[in-house]
């Protein structure tokens, strides 16, 4: 069938909001809650109009007639039966409510002209049918038949109009529970809606507080209620995180600037000592170890500080990003790896599916996926099987080597935290630290799980 | 040969004097971007070394000004500053290339030598075959031979072998080779580059033949036509 065009985007933009109010489950949940409770105060009180209305009526009915059947069954007991037959048929003949027969044999006395066949034994009542001369039509009504010494006593009364009654309570009954129902649902989503739409905003912030945006405040409203009062609250808690962090990231600053020139100094002046040490063939290499070890130092120094400002200033960051083609990153990553897993007869394998595009640093991807696989081969042991996988959301590097034990692994992308067993490999403990921070950058998630054995790094980005 | 340097700090400002000097260039120096655009605009040098803060007037502001005025000497910027969007804005106002600090003399001299043969021989280089002793490289066809024999290699290995024979003679820095062969900007900190260049050791200086890659230590690579 083919909508036309107004049609696909009301269908659409109803879709849209059923998944997102589908996806909030405490809308629903607080929506049930209501439309429940709504509906049992309904019904509790359709019983009790009921009861007071027609179970009334129906228990008066009753009464009344055990009443004629005790009177009728203590007259044949004291009459002969003769004399009970002669006041039955005026008992029969006058009663305008009731209709009274007396089955003796094959004789029928009273109102009914043919007994009907099936009729249930009193107190409890069966429906038929009867023919009214009077009025010309046929009515159904409800009877009973009592067994007595000398026949059979059938009492009916014509209770149609109570039948009708019950049925048009019943009716209206349903339609009062599907307006209830339909209430409820209605009301509760607006009043749910209402009420977590301001702690989806007190959600939203916490989220890109978490992404490194720490200027995200809460909005307040001119209402002054509890949500205002909370959101005051967090706006002056992150206030006052922002100053830290602040404050922090200017005190690195400062020692950044205050050691790393006192340390460029020391490089320049025993680099251009060993340029000397050489001119006049002496031997320097104490001296090289040194600049070693000073590089080694700077080096550090240097990661650490990109870190801070990889983690802090996400908008100056994030300002150049272009389209980088993910893939094209990955094959180029692998290239470069590729030797030195050749040389541990390790096997890398791309596998990919469809080409995968993001905004973001192509450098700063490919310096994350290249530490990945890097630290895949550092770690894998000799002869393992590494692969890297585009997923629809990011991708994942796997291998088969000894991986991290569950408890470790939050704990490798804090700064400086190596693994005890990697200790004997070169290494800062400030690669996975560099990767997560350029991933969150990209507001992106990496996490690791395992691939028994083996360790699998999976990425995947929102945007 | 005259070079300008513009740098702000007297320890660094001497160590460069002395190393550049040593090397057979003429040196000026400048102490704050002032006095060194006047000297930059005024003077004929084959090269300014220009630090990227300083104090009268900013690194960036002095190569900006230059440019507008149309001077074309090349600028190799030296800064503290070392994100790719510091390094992006340096090269965009018109720097011709840019070190970081600390760095190492080696490696400043190298770019300073590529700079200045950069823009003298860049007719020269319109060429496409390379030819480095009996290695011989067709740009065209992409195919290498070692004398008679036909070398295969994989593309980043071509890229390679191809960055150090139109550098022939030059020392090259691993960082120089990463930039300019997998065109992304960051040091590796790993032996990778090492391990490629031992790759591409294998496959041209196969059976005993001259060798033709010069280790220099702590630095890089050369490739030699003669030793």
């Amino acid at each position: 069938m083919v909508l036309p065009l107004y049609w696909k985007q009301y269908v659409a933009s109803v879709t849209e909001w059923w998944s997102s109010v589908k996806t909030a489950h405490s809308v629903w949940r607080l929506t049930r809650l209501y439309t429940g409770l709504l509906l049992s105060v309904v019904t509790i009180l359709l019983v009790v109009l009921y009861q007071l209305s027609i179970g009334q009526m129906n228990r008066q009915q009753g009464l009344q007639m055990a009443n004629i059947i005790a009177q009728q069954t203590s007259l044949a007991e004291q009459l002969s039966t003769e004399q009970f037959i002669e006041q039955f048929k005026l008992q029969a003949q006058s009663s305008r409510q009731y209709i009274l027969s007396y089955q003796i044999e094959q004789q029928l006395i009273g109102r009914l002209s043919a007994p009907p066949t099936t009729l249930s034994q009193c107190p409890s009542l069966s429906r038929f049918p009867i023919w009214l001369d009077q009025f010309d039509e046929i009515r159904l009504v409800s009877g009973c038949a009592q067994p007595m010494a000398s026949g059979t006593l059938i009492v009916a009364v014509d209770d149609e109009s109570l039948y009708e009654l019950k049925a048009q309570f019943i009716s209206a009954s349903a339609v009062a529970l599907l307006l209830a129902v339909l209430l409820g649902i209605i009301t509760g989503l607006v009043f749910s809606m209402r009420v977590l739409k301001r702690i989806n905003s007190f959600n939203q912030v916490a989220l890109r507080v978490e992404s490194g945006q720490l200027n995200a405040r809460v909005a307040v409203s001119d209402h002054n209620d509890e949500y205002d009062h909370m959101a005051l609250h967090i706006n002056t808690m992150l206030n006052q995180l922002q100053h830290s962090f602040e404050t922090v990231s200017g005190i690195t600053d400062a020692i950044a600037h205050d050691l790393r020139t006192p340390l460029s100094h020391l490089r320049q002046q025993i680099e251009s000592e060993i340029l000397t040490k050489q001119q006049l063939n002496h031997p320097s290499e104490q001296l090289e170890s040194m600049l070693d070890k000073l590089d080694e130092i700077l080096f550090t120094f240097s990661a650490m500080l990109e870190l801070t400002r990889l983690q802090q200033q996400k908008e100056s960051n994030t300002k150049h990003f272009k389209t980088v083609d993910l893939q094209q990153v990955i094959i180029d990553a692998v290239d470069l790896v590729e030797p030195l897993a050749e040389e541990k007869q390790q096997v890398v394998s791309i596998e990919s599916a469809e080409p995968f595009s993001i905004q973001g640093d192509a450098t700063l991807l490919f310096r994350a996926i290249y530490n990945l696989l890097e630290n895949a081969s550092k770690y894998a042991g000799n002869k393992a099987q590494i692969s890297v996988q585009l997923t629809p959301r990011g991708f994942t590097v796997s291998d088969n080597g000894p991986g991290i034990c569950d408890i470790e692994k939050e704990k490798v992308f804090q700064r400086l935290y190596r693994i005890e067993k990697s200790r004997g490999v070169a290494g800062f403990g400030l690669g996975l630290t560099l990767v997560k921070a350029i991933i969150q950058l990209h507001n992106g998630k990496i996490e690791l799980l395992d691939n028994q054995p083996g360790l699998i790094v999976q990425v995947e980005f929102s945007n | 040969m005259r070079i300008l340097v513009i740098e702000d700090n007297q320890t660094t400002r001497q160590y460069l004097q002395k190393a550049l000097k040593e090397q057979g260039y003429e040196i000026d120096l400048a102490d704050n971007g002032q006095d060194g655009l006047f000297l930059a605009l005024e003077g004929d040098y084959q090269l300014i070394v220009l630090d990227r803060m300083l104090p009268k007037l900013d690194g960036l502001t002095v190569l900006s000004t230059l440019r507008n005025a149309g001077k074309q000497t090349p600028v190799l910027i030296l800064s503290a500053l070392d994100s790719v969007s510091e390094r992006v804005r340096g090269l965009r106002e018109g720097g011709d290339d840019y070190l970081i600090k600390p760095f190492a003399l080696s490696e400043l001299l190298v770019r300073i030598e590529i700079l200045i043969q950069r823009k003298g021989t860049h007719s020269e280089k319109l060429t496409s075959v390379l030819h480095v002793a009996d290695l011989k490289m067709d740009l065209l066809s992409h195919k290498v031979f070692r004398g008679s024999t036909e070398i295969s290699l994989l593309p980043k290995e071509f890229k390679l072998l191809r960055y150090l024979m139109e550098h022939s003679g030059q020392v090259v820095s691993r960082s120089l080779l990463f930039e300019a062969v997998w065109d992304y900007q960051f040091d590796p900190q790993t032996n990778v580059i090492d391990v490629h260049m031992a790759r591409l050791r294998k496959k041209v200086e196969f059976d005993g033949l001259t060798p033709l890659l010069e280790t220099v230590r702590g630095v890089g690579y050369r490739m030699v036509e003669q030793r």
